[in-house]
This record gives structure tokens, sequence and C-alpha cells, in this order.
């Protein structure tokens, strides 16, 4: 019968709080857990629903910003490289065209004065040759 | 099985009037099918070759080459051309071809001449030989062989009848008496009305111990500027429209189902040509992720052109990149 001690009345005033030791050992014992771990706490005072749709939406809007991302990747090289081979030596040769023309045409300026640069000014048109008397 | 081989005549019938040296290779540049729609009064007019009605779309699209080739076609005189290529192939193995081609003189159209007779070797001994002539006014025969080394792979001769608004053709492929084997094709096309031409195909294939046959219905639609058609057969469907936007852009879809493989594509393709870059682009954009270009660029004054070439196999991520020079 030693297990169970039972404390009379006539014990004397039973001190309530315990000695300093154990109230470090009881901080202690609350810093144990983490700061996460109490802002979650926090969350249970929410009802399940509430707690259940945030958490599914949550989770949702993870994955398809996630699946967004991946699919923005492969879009992005897939349009890059189909651009490159259908669209560009055609944009490089018409450029390259343009350009010459445009070269032909300051030529003709030059050589036959600022009239004939019209396009369709004729481009046989020689100043006349000094004749020989 | 080898596969029926076009039907239609290479073209260096058609440079060989031009001028003494043939500058046409034979294969590239098929000659191009007159849709001219004639006034309602006048009879139905002919509607071409069979294997035609597919090909103005198919046109439209890229080839697909791989590595490096150079083609020099030499003309020895109006109705003889030589032509020697060097493939240097990435995938299998580089080979060097060596062809001759020579175009009789009897003349049947404005650049048609006949009989035509292609042929063209391998390094390592592999013939393709074809013989097209024109045997009477109405009626056009060819026979083809193929070997492979010293192994004959193909052989087969077909004959053409132009009637008035109507075109039959019979293909006997492979015939082999001895083992009881071969493959029959029949085609026939009639012209309905001036922009509708119909027809069908039978082919009836038979081996020691087997035989069968495969129909397939063909209906094309010739507009003002495209061209519909559509094939329905037990193998399967396949259907193509051509469509010519402006001088410099022609659009080609094409939609083929298979009911052997069970799978369906379609793909879109376009060719650009800029004449005054002496440019010709085509593309092409595929339901199977498949993307390529070809461009081809006449480096004048010199008579040389360049060809290059590349696919991409989005799906499995694979470039497939050649070029070419051809020179003469």
């Amino acid at each position: 019968m030693a297990a169970i001690e039972e404390l009379s009345p006539a014990s004397g005033p039973v001190s309530t709080r315990p000695p300093e030791d154990e109230i470090d050992d009881d901080e202690d014992e609350d810093l144990d857990e983490t700061l996460m771990e109490r802002l979650w706490g926090l969350t249970e005072m929410f009802p399940d629903s509430v707690r259940s749709a945030a958490e599914v939406s949550a989770q949702c809007s993870v994955s398809m910003l996630k699946k967004f991302y991946s699919f923005s990747r492969s879009a992005l090289w897939v349009g890059t490289t189909s651009f490159m081979i259908l669209v560009l030596p055609v944009v490089f040769e018409t450029e390259r065209l343009q350009l010459e023309q445009q070269q032909l045409q300051q030529q003709r300026q030059i050589l036959l004065g600022p009239n004939t640069a019209v396009s369709g000014g004729m481009p046989g048109m020689m100043p006349p040759a000094p004749g020989k008397m | 099985m080898g596969g029926v081989l076009a039907a239609s005549p290479p073209p260096p019938a058609a440079g060989s009037s031009a001028s003494p040296g043939l500058t046409v290779p034979p294969g590239f540049g098929m000659p191009s099918v007159s849709t001219v729609v004639p006034p309602a009064e006048s009879p139905l007019p002919n509607p071409g070759a069979f294997d035609e009605c597919h090909r103005r779309c198919k046109e439209v699209f890229p080839l697909q080459m791989e590595g490096v080739r150079v083609v020099v076609n030499k003309g020895l005189s109006n109705h003889f051309q030589v032509n020697h290529s060097v493939l240097l192939s990435t995938t299998g193995d580089s080979s060097y071809r060596f062809g001759a081609t020579f175009v009789g003189s009897k003349q049947t159209g404005p650049a048609e001449f006949f009989p035509v007779m292609v042929g063209d070797m391998d390094n390592s001994g592999s013939l393709n030989a074809q013989i097209i002539h024109q045997v009477t006014s109405r009626v056009r025969s060819k026979l083809a062989f193929q070997t492979q080394q010293q192994k004959f792979v193909n052989w087969q001769g077909d004959a053409e009848f132009r009637g008035e608004d109507f075109t039959a053709t019979v293909t006997l492929g492979n015939p082999d008496v001895l083992a009881g084997s071969g493959i029959v094709v029949a085609h026939y096309l009639q012209s309905v009305t001036p922009a509708l031409a119909l027809g069908g195909e039978l082919v009836y294939h038979r081996r020691p111990g087997e035989e069968g046959s495969v129909t397939s219905l063909v209906g094309r639609y010739t507009g003002s500027n495209y061209v519909a058609t559509v094939t329905l057969g037990s193998a399967g469907a396949h259907a193509s429209y051509y469509h010519k936007a402006n001088d410099q852009l022609q659009v080609g879809v094409e939609f083929e189902a298979s009911a052997r493989m069970q799978d369906t594509s379609v793909s879109f393709g376009y060719q650009l040509d800029v004449p005054k870059a002496n440019l010709v682009f085509k593309g092409s954009v595929d339901s199977n992720w498949v993307v390529g270009a070809t461009l081809e660029k006449k480096l004048l004054p010199l008579p040389l052109s360049l060809l290059l070439c590349s696919f991409l196999n989005h799906q499995k991520n694979k470039v497939q990149c050649g070029f070419g020079i051809t020179v003469g």
C-alpha cells in the first residue's frame, strides 16, 4: 500500500508551485514545440470543413502552378524551334533581297541622278557620250 | 511487297526539247497536271493519270533527306543525259549512284518525247530501270525493274489507256508464273463533270496458298484555285486539299487514316516561291509532332542549286538535317 500516498489535512501547507528547476523543465518542455507547430496549432480553431477546403485548394493551386510552369517551358521550346525551322530562313532571305534591291536603287540614284531613283526608272538611260567631232 | 512505282514519266522529256544541254535531273519536278476547265458545251476533258490525283498536294510538302548529297548532271546530247550522285549518309551507308537517261525522238506533245529510258546503278550493284513508251496514240506503257545487288526485287509492267474522258490503267507487278504469285492493279478514272472526276482502284495479290484483294474509290474536285481529293478504301482513307493562295504561296492539307495500323495523321504543308531571290521554301507541320522544312536556292550565275533540309521530331526530340548541292 505504499503506491498511493494520502495527504492528510494535518500534513501542513503543501506547496502547489513546483520548485524552480521544475519550472525550467516545464518551460523547456514548452520550448520543444517549434514555432511552426505552434502556428499550426492555431489553425485548429477553424472547423474541419474550412480546414479541408483550404488544404485542397492549396494543393490544387500548387500542382497547377507546377504543371503550368512545365507546360510553358516545353511550349516555349517547341515554339522557338519550330519558328526557327519554319519561318526564319524565309525571313532572312527576304530581308537580304530587300537590302540588295535597296542597294541597287541607291547605286542607280548615285549614278543617274536623284530623279531616276523611282522604281521603274529606266536603267538603260546613260548620259550622252562625248561625240567625236 | 514492293509498291507500285509512280506512273508518271520523268521530266527529262520536258527538258530535252529546250536545249542541247539537258538541265532537268530525273526525278525532280513532275510535269504539272493541267486542270483547265473547258466550257460546258465541249466534251469532258481527260482526267489525267490515276496516280496524279494526290500528287499536287504532295508536291507542296518537303522531302526528308539526311546527310550530304552532291549531284552532277551532264547533258551529252539532245537525247542523252548522265548524272552522278554521291550521298554521304549519317544513318546508313554512303553510296555513289550513276544514272543515265535516254529520250527518243517520237514526239507526242509539246514537251513529251518517247521512248524514255531511265536507269541508275548503285556502287553495290543495285539497279533501277524504267522504260516508258507511247505504243499507240492512246496507249502508254511502262516497264520497271529494281534489283538489290544482283537479286531482282521488283519487276512490273503497266499499260495506260487514255480515252476521251476516262483513263484506265492495268499494272502487273512481280508476276511469277512458276510460283503462281503476283499483283494485279487496275485503275479507272472518269470525268463526270468538267470539275469532278471519280474513279476506283482494285488491287489483287496472290501468293501460293493466299490471295486477297483491296478496293478503293477516288473522287477529285477541281475548283478555280484548289483541288480536293478523297480516297476511300478498305485499307484506309486519304483526303487531301491543295490551295493556291497567290503566285507565291501554295498550301496543302492532308489527312490519312490507315485501317491496318489503326492510326490517323494530319499534316499541313506550304510552299513559298520567291523567284526574285531564286528561292523555293517548303515547310510542313504534322500531327505526329514533326516539323520540317526544305530550302532550295539557285546560286546564279553558276548552274548550282543548294538544298537545305531539316526535320525535327518534338516527341522523340530528334533532328535530321541534310544538305545537297546540284550541279548542272
